[in-house]
C-alpha cells in the first residue's frame, strides 16, 4: 500500500489510543500515584500532539486527505451506520492546534489544581473531554458526531460544576446543559430529515445528494445546534455563567475547543449551506448581533474571567459571520487562530487570579507590570493578537474575514455592526490591560505573586508562540478554495485597522477621564444596560420558567376541570340546551284551556289517523 | 409553641442525638437541631466589647437590644452609610478619587447627624435609601469569600463531618494510632457532659423563646460550654 497513506492513517489511529490509554489504565481498582496526572496525561497528550505532526505535514506537502472507514456498526440493508474518519484540511489542521493547546492547559493545570485533592479526576475528565472533542472534529458521519457533540456537552457540565459545593456552580453547569440542549433539537431535527430525506448519515452522500434539493428545515436545525453550542445571541447566557468552572476549565472548553463546535458543525456541512441564501442570511444577521451585542456586554463587566468570556462570544458572532458569507475556510482559520490567544489570555487570568488569592474583580488588581511581567506581557501579546494587530496571528484571519465582509454583497447593517464589535473589541481589550496590569496595585500587600514556577511559564510562554506563529504558519501553507478579492479601495482594506485604531484610541480617552473620575457614576442607563448583559438573562431566566410554570398549573388543575365539567360535561350541555328552552318557554305561558284543547284535538286526529290506516 | 412542649422535643432530640448513629447529614442535623432547640450553631463566648457592632455604634447596644427584630434609627443610618461607602468602592476604583468622594459622603452624613427631630430624619433615611438605590453599582465588588463572591462555598464539596472517622476501616484508623485514641477520651467526655448542656440549654432558654441564636458559654465550674462537640469537630475553611 502507498505508504503516506499508511502513515497516515496509522499515525491517526495511534492518537487516539494514545489518548484512551489513561484512562483505561485510570478503571484499575487501586488507587491513582499522585503525579498520575502530570506524568500520564500530560504525557499523553504532548506525545499525541508530537505525533499528529505527522499527518500535518503529509497535508502540508501532498494535500492529502484520507477517509478511513473502520467498522460496520449498525447496518441493515438500506442504512449505514459505521464507525469512520474523515480527516481532511479541517480535522488534520484543527487535531494538532487542538492538542497544542490541552498541553499546555494541563501543564498549567498541574500548577493551579495543585491543592485539589481530586485533581487526578480532574485531568481525566480533561482527557475524556479532548477524546470526545477529536471524535467530532474526525467524524465522517452525524451519528458519530452527535457522539463526540453530547460528549463534550457532558463533559462541561461535570467540569463547570467541578466545585458543587457552590450553588452558582451547579446552577451554571445546568445553564450549560439546558440551553445545549435547546440547540440539540436543532441538530436532532437535522439528523432525523437526513436520515429520511438522503436515506444517510455519511456527509460524503449527503453532499452528493443535496445538489439538487435545496431544503430549509435542517439548515435551520444546524443553525440552532450552532447557536446552542456556540453561544450565539438567544442561547447565548451560559457562556458567561461557565466561568464558575476553574480557568483550566474555562481555558479548554470555553474558548478553544467546545464553544467552536457549533461553527465546525456549521463548516463541515457547509456545502449543503452553499447556495441557500435564507440560510447564509440567518448565519450573516445572527452573527452580527451576537458579535456586537457580546462585546457591548464586555464593555463594563468587571470579573476579568467573564470579560474574556464575552470576548470569546464576540469571536464566535465573527465566525457565525464569516459562514454568512460564504467562507468556511475562513471562520476555521480563525479558529484555529483564536484557540491560541484565546487559551492564553486565559491562562494569564487564572495566573492572576492564583497569585491574588483568588481575587477576579478587576477593580482590586493593578500594577502587575512590574510583578508578574511574563503573564502581564503575554496578556498583552493575546489582546493584541485579539484586535488584529498586523502580523500577529489573529491579523491573518480577522483582515481576511473583514476584507471578505466589506468587498461582499450583502446588508449593510451586518457589515456596521461587525466592525463596531471590532472597535469595541479593542476597548474592553484596553481596559482589561489597564487595570489588571497598568497603573499601581490595588490589592493586598502581601499576596503571594510570583512567576518563579516552570509550570506557569513554560504553557504561556508556548501559547504565545503560538499566537505570534500560528496565523503565518497555516495561511503560508494553507490552499483557499476561494479566491480572496485582491483589490478594494485603499479604506475599505484598512477598515479593520482603522476601527481597531479608533476603538483604542477612544479606550485612552476613556481611561484618562476614568483617572479624573469627574464624577462619580457613568451614564446609569448605558452602563447598567451592558453590565446586566442586557437584562437578558434577568428576564428570560425568570419569564421562560414562569411561563411554563403557570402553563403545567394551568393545565393540570384548570384545564381538565374545565373541559370535562364544564365545556363538554353536564355545564356544556346546560349551555347548549337554554336557547332551546328559551324559545320554547314562552308556549309554556299557564294557558291551561289552550293546552287541553290542543290536547283533545290532537288525540282526536291521531286516533282518526290511527283507525284510518 | 408551649415551654413544656418545646422542652420534651428537646430533651426527645437530646436522646436521639446520645444514641444517634448519626446517618443525618450534618447540615440537616444542624437545622433540625435550630428549628427544634433554637441553637443553629457554636459561636464562640463573645462579650460586651467584642459584638459585632456597625462602624461608630455605641457600646450600649446590646445583644438583647439588637435581637429584638427591629432596627433602631441609628443602625439604619450606619447600614446605609456602609452600604453606600461600598458601593462608591465599587465606582471609584482608583483609591486617591475614592477617597475624595468618601469624604465628600461622610460630610453629607455628618451635616445632618445632630437632628433631634424623629420624623425629619426618618424622611431624610428614606430619600438616602432612595438615592442609593438609584445609584448602586450593578456588580458590587464582593470579597471572594463572601457570600455571592467567586469562591464562596468552593470547599463546601470537601468538608467531610466528624462522625465519617468513626466509619473508617481499622486499617486505616491504625495509621494514626494516637488520633483515634484521643478521640476515644474525647467522645467518652462528650458524653459525659452531653446531659449537662442539655439541662443548661433548658433552663437558659426564656420562657417566651429565644432572643438570639449565640450560644451561652459554660456557668458553672467544670462545665464544658454547650454543643462544643458542634464547635471543636467543625471542618476547616479551607479542607486540605
Amino acid at each position: 500500500m502507498h505508504s503516506p497513506t499508511l502513515i497516515f492513517s496509522s499515525t491517526l489511529l495511534i492518537i487516539f489510543i494514545l489518548l484512551t490509554y489513561p484512562l483505561i489504565v485510570s478503571l484499575n481498582p487501586s488507587p491513582l500515584n499522585k503525579k498520575w496526572a502530570t506524568t500520564h496525561v500530560k504525557t499523553a497528550v504532548q506525545t499525541a500532539f508530537y505525533a499528529s505532526l505527522l499527518p500535518l505535514a503529509v497535508f502540508f506537502d501532498q494535500g492529502m486527505e484520507v477517509i478511513t472507514t473502520n467498522w460496520h456498526w449498525m447496518n441493515i440493508a438500506t442504512f449505514d451506520i459505521n464507525i469512520s474518519f474523515k480527516f481532511d484540511q479541517y480535522s488534520i489542521i484543527f487535531t494538532p492546534v487542538a492538542l497544542y493547546v490541552t498541553w499546555s492547559i494541563l501543564e498549567f493545570a498541574s500548577w493551579y489544581m495543585h491543592s485539589d485533592p481530586n485533581m487526578n479526576r480532574f485531568f481525566k475528565y480533561l482527557l475524556l473531554f479532548l477524546i470526545a472533542m477529536i471524535t467530532l472534529v474526525t467524524a465522517n458521519n452525524m451519528f458519530q458526531l452527535f457522539i463526540g457533540w453530547e460528549g463534550v456537552g457532558i463533559m462541561s457540565f461535570l467540569l463547570i460544576g467541578w466545585w458543587y459545593g457552590r450553588a452558582d456552580a451547579n446552577t451554571a453547569a445546568l445553564q450549560a446543559v439546558i440551553y445545549n440542549r435547546v440547540g440539540d433539537i436543532g441538530l436532532i431535527l437535522s439528523m432525523a430529515w437526513f436520515a429520511m430525506n438522503m436515506n444517510t448519515w455519511e456527509i460524503q452522500q449527503m453532499f452528493a445528494s443535496s445538489q439538487d434539493n435545496q431544503a430549509t428545515l435542517p439548515l435551520m436545525g444546524l443553525i440552532l445546534a450552532a447557536t446552542g453550542k456556540s453561544a450565539q445571541f438567544g442561547l447565548h447566557p451560559w457562556l458567561p455563567s461557565a466561568m464558575e468552572g476553574p480557568t483550566p476549565v474555562s481555558a479548554l472548553l470555553h474558548s478553544s475547543t467546545m464553544v467552536v463546535a457549533g461553527i465546525f458543525l456549521l463548516i463541515r456541512l457547509h456545502p449543503l449551506m452553499e447556495h441557500n441564501q435564507v440560510a447564509l442570511t440567518t448565519c450573516l444577521c445572527l452573527g452580527a448581533t451576537t458579535t456586537l451585542f457580546t462585546a457591548a456586554c464586555a464593555l463594563t463587566q468587571n470579573d476579568i474571567k467573564k470579560i474574556v468570556a464575552f470576548s470569546t462570544s464576540s469571536q464566535l458572532g465573527l465566525m457565525m459571520v464569516t459562514i454568512g458569507l460564504n467562507q468556511p475556510q475562513l471562520a476555521f482559520l480563525h479558529i484555529c487562530t483564536h484557540a491560541f490567544f484565546k487559551a492564553m489570555l486565559f491562562l494569564c487570568s487564572g495566573s492572576i487570579i492564583h497569585s491574588l488569592n483568588d481575587e477576579q474583580d478587576i477593580r482590586k488588581m493593578g500594577g502587575l507590570h512590574t510583578m508578574l511581567p511574563l503573564t502581564s506581557t503575554c496578556l498583552t501579546i493575546g489582546s493584541l493578537a485579539l484586535t488584529g494587530m498586523p502580523f500577529l496571528s489573529g491579523f491573518f484571519s480577522k483582515d481576511a474575514i473583514i476584507e471578505a465582509l466589506n468587498t461582499s454583497h450583502l446588508n449593510a447593517w451586518a457589515l456596521t455592526l461587525t466592525l463596531i464589535a471590532t472597535s469595541f473589541t479593542a476597548v474592553y481589550s484596553f481596559r482589561v490591560i489597564f487595570f489588571a496590569s497598568m497603573g499601581s496595585p490595588r490589592f493586598l500587600p502581601l499576596s503571594p505573586l510570583n512567576e518563579n514556577n516552570p509550570t506557569v511559564i513554560n504553557p504561556i510562554k508556548r501559547l504565545a508562540w503560538g499566537s505570534i506563529l500560528a496565523g503565518l504558519f497555516i495561511t503560508s501553507n494553507f490552499l483557499p478554495a476561494k479566491t480572496p478579492i485582491m483589490t478594494m479601495p485603499m479604506t475599505l482594506k484598512l477598515s479593520a485597522l482603522l476601527v481597531t485604531a479608533l476603538g483604542l484610541l477612544m479606550a485612552l480617552e476613556l481611561t484618562s477621564l476614568t483617572n479624573k473620575q469627574l464624577k462619580i457614576t457613568p451614564t446609569i442607563p448605558l452602563h447598567n444596560f451592558s453590565n446586566m448583559l442586557g437584562y437578558f438573562p434577568s428576564i428570560i431566566h425568570r419569564l421562560a420558567p414562569k411561563i411554563k410554570l403557570s402553563l403545567g398549573q394551568a393545565m393540570a388543575t384548570h384545564l381538565i376541570d374545565q373541559t370535562w365539567l364544564e365545556k363538554v360535561g353536564p355545564k356544556g350541555i346546560t349551555t347548549s340546551q337554554i336557547p332551546l328552552i328559551k324559545a320554547t318557554n314562552s308556549i309554556q305561558q299557564g294557558l291551561i284551556k289552550t293546552y287541553l284543547t290542543i290536547f283533545f284535538l290532537t288525540t282526536t286526529l291521531s286516533i282518526l289517523l290511527i283507525t284510518l290506516i | 409553641m408551649k415551654p413544656g412542649v418545646y422542652s420534651a422535643l428537646a430533651l426527645a432530640l437530646a436522646l436521639a442525638c446520645h444514641y444517634r448513629r448519626s446517618v443525618v447529614p450534618e447540615i440537616f442535623e444542624k437545622s433540625l437541631r435550630a428549628f427544634l432547640i433554637g441553637y443553629p450553631k457554636r459561636c464562640p463566648p463573645v462579650s460586651h466589647s467584642s459584638i459585632a457592632r456597625a462602624e461608630g455604634e455605641s457600646v450600649g447596644e446590646s445583644l438583647e437590644k439588637m435581637a429584638s427584630g427591629f432596627l433602631t434609627h441609628q443602625q439604619k443610618v450606619l447600614r446605609l452609610y456602609k452600604k453606600a461607602l461600598r458601593h462608591l468602592e465599587s465606582w471609584c476604583i482608583f483609591r486617591d478619587k475614592y477617597r475624595f468622594y468618601a469624604c465628600m459622603l461622610r460630610a453629607r452624613f455628618d451635616e445632618n447627624k445632630d437632628e433631634k427631630d424623629m420624623v425629619k430624619a426618618t424622611m431624610m433615611l428614606k430619600s438616602g435609601e432612595e438615592e442609593f438605590w438609584a445609584n448602586q453599582h450593578p456588580q458590587p465588588y464582593i470579597f471572594p469569600d463572601s457570600p455571592g463572591g467567586t469562591s464562596y462555598e468552593r470547599y463546601e464539596c470537601f468538608k467531610v463531618p466528624d462522625w465519617c472517622l468513626d466509619y473508617w476501616h481499622p486499617t486505616e484508623k491504625a495509621m494514626y494510632p494516637d488520633y483515634f485514641a484521643k478521640r476515644e477520651q474525647w467522645k467518652k467526655l462528650r458524653d459525659q457532659s452531653w446531659d449537662r448542656e442539655v439541662k443548661q440549654l433548658q433552663v437558659e432558654t426564656p420562657v417566651d423563646g429565644l432572643k438570639t441564636e449565640a450560644l451561652p458559654p459554660a456557668r458553672k465550674e467544670g462545665d464544658l460550654p454547650p454543643l462544643w462537640w458542634q464547635y471543636v469537630t467543625r471542618p476547616r475553611e479551607r479542607p486540605m
